[in-house]
Order: structure tokens, then sequence, then C-alpha cells
């Protein structure tokens, strides 16, 4: 590995979506307006039910998660779109990157939008809410954004195997696929409530078991007895799996001339 | 000469929707062109041309057959190929967003260029292309002419060896399309480039092409250099002669560089494989044999006769 020329190459995807971010009046939607909505929309809810604090905490971290890993994903999501939005993506592949160029640089621009994200709304949550967000303590803290980030990357590079495949009919798939974890992980309930079945499903899902850990720390009883290692484990391996696939994908996209499709 | 493309057995086909059949695209191209030629693909529509291209340009895996650019094989050795290649193509698009600055940054840097370096190289390419006044241009706002200037820039921000064009002046004014093709030429002069362009604007290819292959149904048809292919099919330069009186009494079809000929009445018809150097002997026997010409019509053999006999 070539560290310089490694690096211009992630720096290329980073600072082309920080310039289309800057230009984007619906990136600063994405990052500002939308959570803001989140977390007033549903703080003010938990005031309307009269909820107590903790049951409120509980609800404002699954606003909160939600929309971190939606703006942290939306980056890797969307380093292909534009791409195929300008008919341009040819020029991309024929240039000599790998997938893990294109994935580093984009996914440093989602973390650090998520972070934002993350930021703007955990404030609001603690000021208007009297959500208490130092109480899992800066490692417990870490650690939960160590596995919501992990979450989103698996959304972004699930997206991008889409949209080699189907192009710009997978463009729904950037937002849906967040808004499925949203009914599976308990976001807004625990995931003891979903019906037979459904759990199981949850327990498939790596966020469950990030948030059940995060919010073990408000006095939450732990549904798995070792969450940090299920959600872990569960992230590496989906995270090698997707990595697969999308390198599949694109082997096949060079077969079936998608690349070609796309940039017309 | 050493070869910069060799393509043995080239095929392909796609398959029509998810559950379609398959469409034979190539068939069985062979192919080689040296380094520093400008080579083009010739061929209707549907021909394949395209296909061919993204082969060699490691956008495109083939079904059968190999293909080596500057050595190296486009599927094995794609990586380090792309190092080293480019394209252009017609209809150019780039993030509508970026300014055309920003566009030849994200590129260079996706060759892995940066700093200083690459700054040097982006202003080289704005100068080269009188891009420069444009800079600060979104793409988007850029006429369609500056938008091929910038693919055109684009293409060579990695200084490549080899540099691929498809159908570069589709879509251009008769006036910008020149200009295209003049930098064009001038890449091949003075950088030595070697170019294969694909292009179904005969005229395009006569005027840049020091070869061509004539690409029809997926299957080359014919390769060479226009000369040689015109030699090949005996078509040549058409030379009337119109005489005031009877034709002089000579043994045309024995001239030399006479590859056809016909008399009728006051007039002889020639074909030549190069009027240019057959032209002025022909006369000299003509006035040597006292009969007085009325008129000389020489009529250049176009790349549009050779495509009709090649593709018909």
């Amino acid at each position: 590995m070539k560290l310089p020329t490694d690096f211009h190459k992630i720096w290329a995807f980073a600072a082309r979506s920080l310039l289309v971010n800057r230009r984007n009046v619906f990136a600063v939607f994405e990052m500002f307006f939308w959570p803001g909505v989140a977390i007033f929309s549903v703080g003010l809810l938990t005031r309307f039910l009269k909820l107590d604090q903790e049951t409120v905490t509980f609800i404002l971290i699954g606003a909160v998660s939600m929309n971190t890993i939606q703006i942290a994903q939306l980056d890797l999501s969307y380093s292909l779109l534009y791409d195929v939005w300008s008919k341009s993506l040819k020029h991309e592949f024929i240039a000599p990157i790998r997938l893990g160029h294109l994935l580093v640089g984009a996914g440093l621009i989602g973390l650090i939008r998520g972070l934002v994200v993350f930021a703007i709304m955990g404030l609001l949550s603690m000021w208007l809410f009297a959500m208490d967000l130092s109480r899992p303590g800066l490692l417990g803290l870490t650690l939960f954004l160590l596995g919501m980030f992990l979450n989103a990357a698996i959304i972004g590079v699930a997206v991008l195997i889409l949209v080699l495949r189907f192009g710009h009919r997978a463009e729904v798939a950037a937002w849906a696929f967040s808004y499925l974890l949203l009914l599976l992980c308990g976001l807004y309930y625990p995931v003891s409530i979903l019906p037979p079945g459904v759990r199981e499903l949850a327990e498939l899902i790596p966020l469950t078991y990030f948030l059940d850990y995060f919010r073990h720390f408000y006095g939450f009883p732990l549904i798995s007895p070792y969450p940090l290692l299920y959600g872990f484990s569960q992230s590496f391996i989906y995270l090698l799996v997707s990595y697969a696939l999308l390198q599949y994908t694109l082997k096949s996209a060079l077969k079936r001339g998608t690349l070609l499709k796309l940039s017309e | 000469m050493q070869t910069a493309i060799l393509a043995q057995g080239i095929g392909k086909a796609y398959r029509l929707g998810f559950w379609g059949s398959r469409k034979t695209v190539l068939r069985e191209v062979d192919l080689e062109v040296g380094f520093g030629a400008i080579f083009g693909i010739l061929g209707p529509n549907g021909a394949g041309k395209t296909t061919l291209i993204s082969i060699f340009t490691t956008l495109l895996r083939p079904d059968a057959g190999q293909a080596l650019v500057l050595g190296l094989d486009v599927v094995k050795e794609a990586g380090l190929l792309r190092q080293r290649i480019n394209l252009a193509a017609s209809n150019a698009h780039f993030l509508w967003c970026l300014t055309v600055e920003e566009n030849l940054r994200f590129y260079g840097r996706l060759y892995g260029q940066g700093g200083r370096a690459l700054a040097r190289r982006v202003g080289e390419l704005l100068e080269l292309f009188d891009l420069g006044p444009h800079r600060r241009v979104k793409f988007d706002n850029l006429s369609t002419g500056l938008k091929q200037r910038l693919a055109l820039a684009k293409a060579l921000i990695n200084r490549p060896e080899i540099l691929f064009l498809d159908e570069p002046t589709t879509g251009l004014d008769p006036e910008m399309a020149a200009h295209l093709r003049e930098e064009i030429l001038r890449l091949n002069r003075e950088a030595g480039l070697t170019i294969m362009l694909t292009t179904h604007n005969l005229r395009e290819a006569e005027m840049l092409c020091s070869e061509v292959g004539f690409l029809k149904e997926g299957r080359l048809l014919a390769r060479g250099r226009i000369s040689d292919l015109q030699e090949q099919l005996g078509l040549g330069d058409h030379l009337t002669l119109i005489f005031k009186d009877s034709p002089a009494p000579l043994d045309y079809g024995r001239m030399p560089g006479v590859l056809a000929h016909k008399e009728e009445s006051s007039q002889v018809e020639l074909v030549l494989d190069r009027a240019e150097i057959r032209l002025a002997p022909i006369l000299a026997a003509i006035s040597s044999s006292s009969q007085e010409l009325a008129e000389v019509r020489v009529k250049d053999l176009d790349l549009e006769e050779l495509y009709r006999e090649i593709t018909h």
C-alpha cells in the first residue's frame, strides 16, 4: 500500500462529499432541521403523555440514534448515487481506485456529520428534556457511538450494493433501510413487545444490542447478557459480508455492463 | 512497430432483462494497434464500438478472448492498467455542482495526485484547453463545447499512455468539432499519444486516423491503413478524361497504377490506386499522342465509399 497515493484517493471522495454537502441546502436540512424536528416532536410528545424521566430518556435515545445513523450512512449511500445522478460512474471506475477508498473517504464525512447530529440532538435533549447524557460515562458513550457508526456503515454498504445492481431504482433504499431498523430494533419501544418471529429478527440486528447496552445505564434491564459482544460480533460479520458482496456486485456490474448503462 | 493494444477473439453478449435471451454484441474480434497510432473504430450505431472500447478501458469484461493494453491483461491486471490509460466520451457528464477546477482536482486525486503536483497539472490542463476563464464555473452551467473540453482535460489528468475517445465530437457544433479534432491531432503529434477513437463520422476518421477498423454487427470486417484497405478492395481514386475528339489510342489497362478503366465515346474513366502520383505520367502519355483534352476530373476515394464496400 502506497500511503500518500491512497490518502489522495480517499481524500478525493471525502473532499467531494464535503463540497456537495456545503452546496446542497438539503444537506443542511438533513443535519439541523430534521434532527431538530425529531427531538422537539418526540420530546414534546413525551411531555404530553406525562411519561416519567426514565421512559423519556429511553425514547429520546431512540430518536437520537435514528437520526445519527441516518445522517452517517447517507454520505456512503450517496457516494455512488452522486455519480449515478450525474451519469459519471464510468469515470470513477476507470480510475485506479479500490472500493475501500470510496468507503473510507465518504464514510469519514458521514462519521463527522453523524457526530455533529449526535451532538446537536444530545445537547437539545439535555437542555430541553433533562436527559443525562453523561451517565454512561465516556467509555459507554464511545462504545455506543462506535456501534451506531458500524450500523451506519453496514446500511451504507448495503445501499451501495443496491445502487450498483439497480441504479436509480435503489435511491429509495438510501432512506428506507434506516426506517426498517426503526421498526425492528426497538428505537422507541423495547424489543420484548415485538410479536414472536419479529423479535428473533430484531436479535439479528446489531443496533438492538447497542441500544440495549446504552439504555441499561439508565436503569433498563439488559435483554442480552453480552450486548457489546453480540453487537460488535454481528457488526463485524455483517460488515465483512456486505463488503464481500459489494466486491462481487462490482465484478458482476463489470460483466453485465451496468457501469456503462448507469453512465448513459 | 510495438503493440499498444492487442485483442484476440474478443466476444461479448448482454442478457436482455433478468430472464431474457442473450444478445451478442461482439464476435471474435482480433485487433492490433501500434504505439503512436490514431486508430479509428468505425461502424453504424449498435455495431459494438462502445462495447469494444469499454473492454479496452476495463469498464466491461469480455465473455471470450483476451485483450492486452500496454501489455497488461484488461481483466487480470485492470488496476495497473487504469493508472496508464484514460477515456473521454461523447456527451460529457461530471458532477453537476462541482466547478471545472474542482472536477479536475477530484479526478486527479483518484489517480493518486495531490498537493502542488496536482495544482500544477490542473493549471496546465486549464491552460491547454483554454478553460482558465471558466475554472470556477459549475459543470451544469457550462456550454456543450466547454463540457467536452473538460472531458478531454480530465482524460489527460494522469498523463495517459493511451487515450480512448468514444465519439468525441458527437453533439458539438462544426466549429467546436474541428477545434477538438485539431487538439486530438496535436496530442498525437506532439505528445506521441496513442489514441483509439470510435466514430460513425467517416470524414472525421479520414482526417484523424492512421488506421481504421470497420465493425458491423459485432464483427471486425476489415482493418488497416486506409490506403491498404483501398488496395485490398480494388478501390481507388477516379480519374475522368474528357477528350475534344476521340480518346487517345492508349492501352490504359497496362499503365502502372490503373486498377480499372472504361472508354465511352470521347470519355475515358480510370480507377487509380493513387491519383496524385499516377496523374502526371498519364497526362504526359496523352500529350505525346497528340490528342487534346477538354477536361480532367479527379475524385479521391473517400472513406464512405470504402465503408459501403466493406459493410454491404
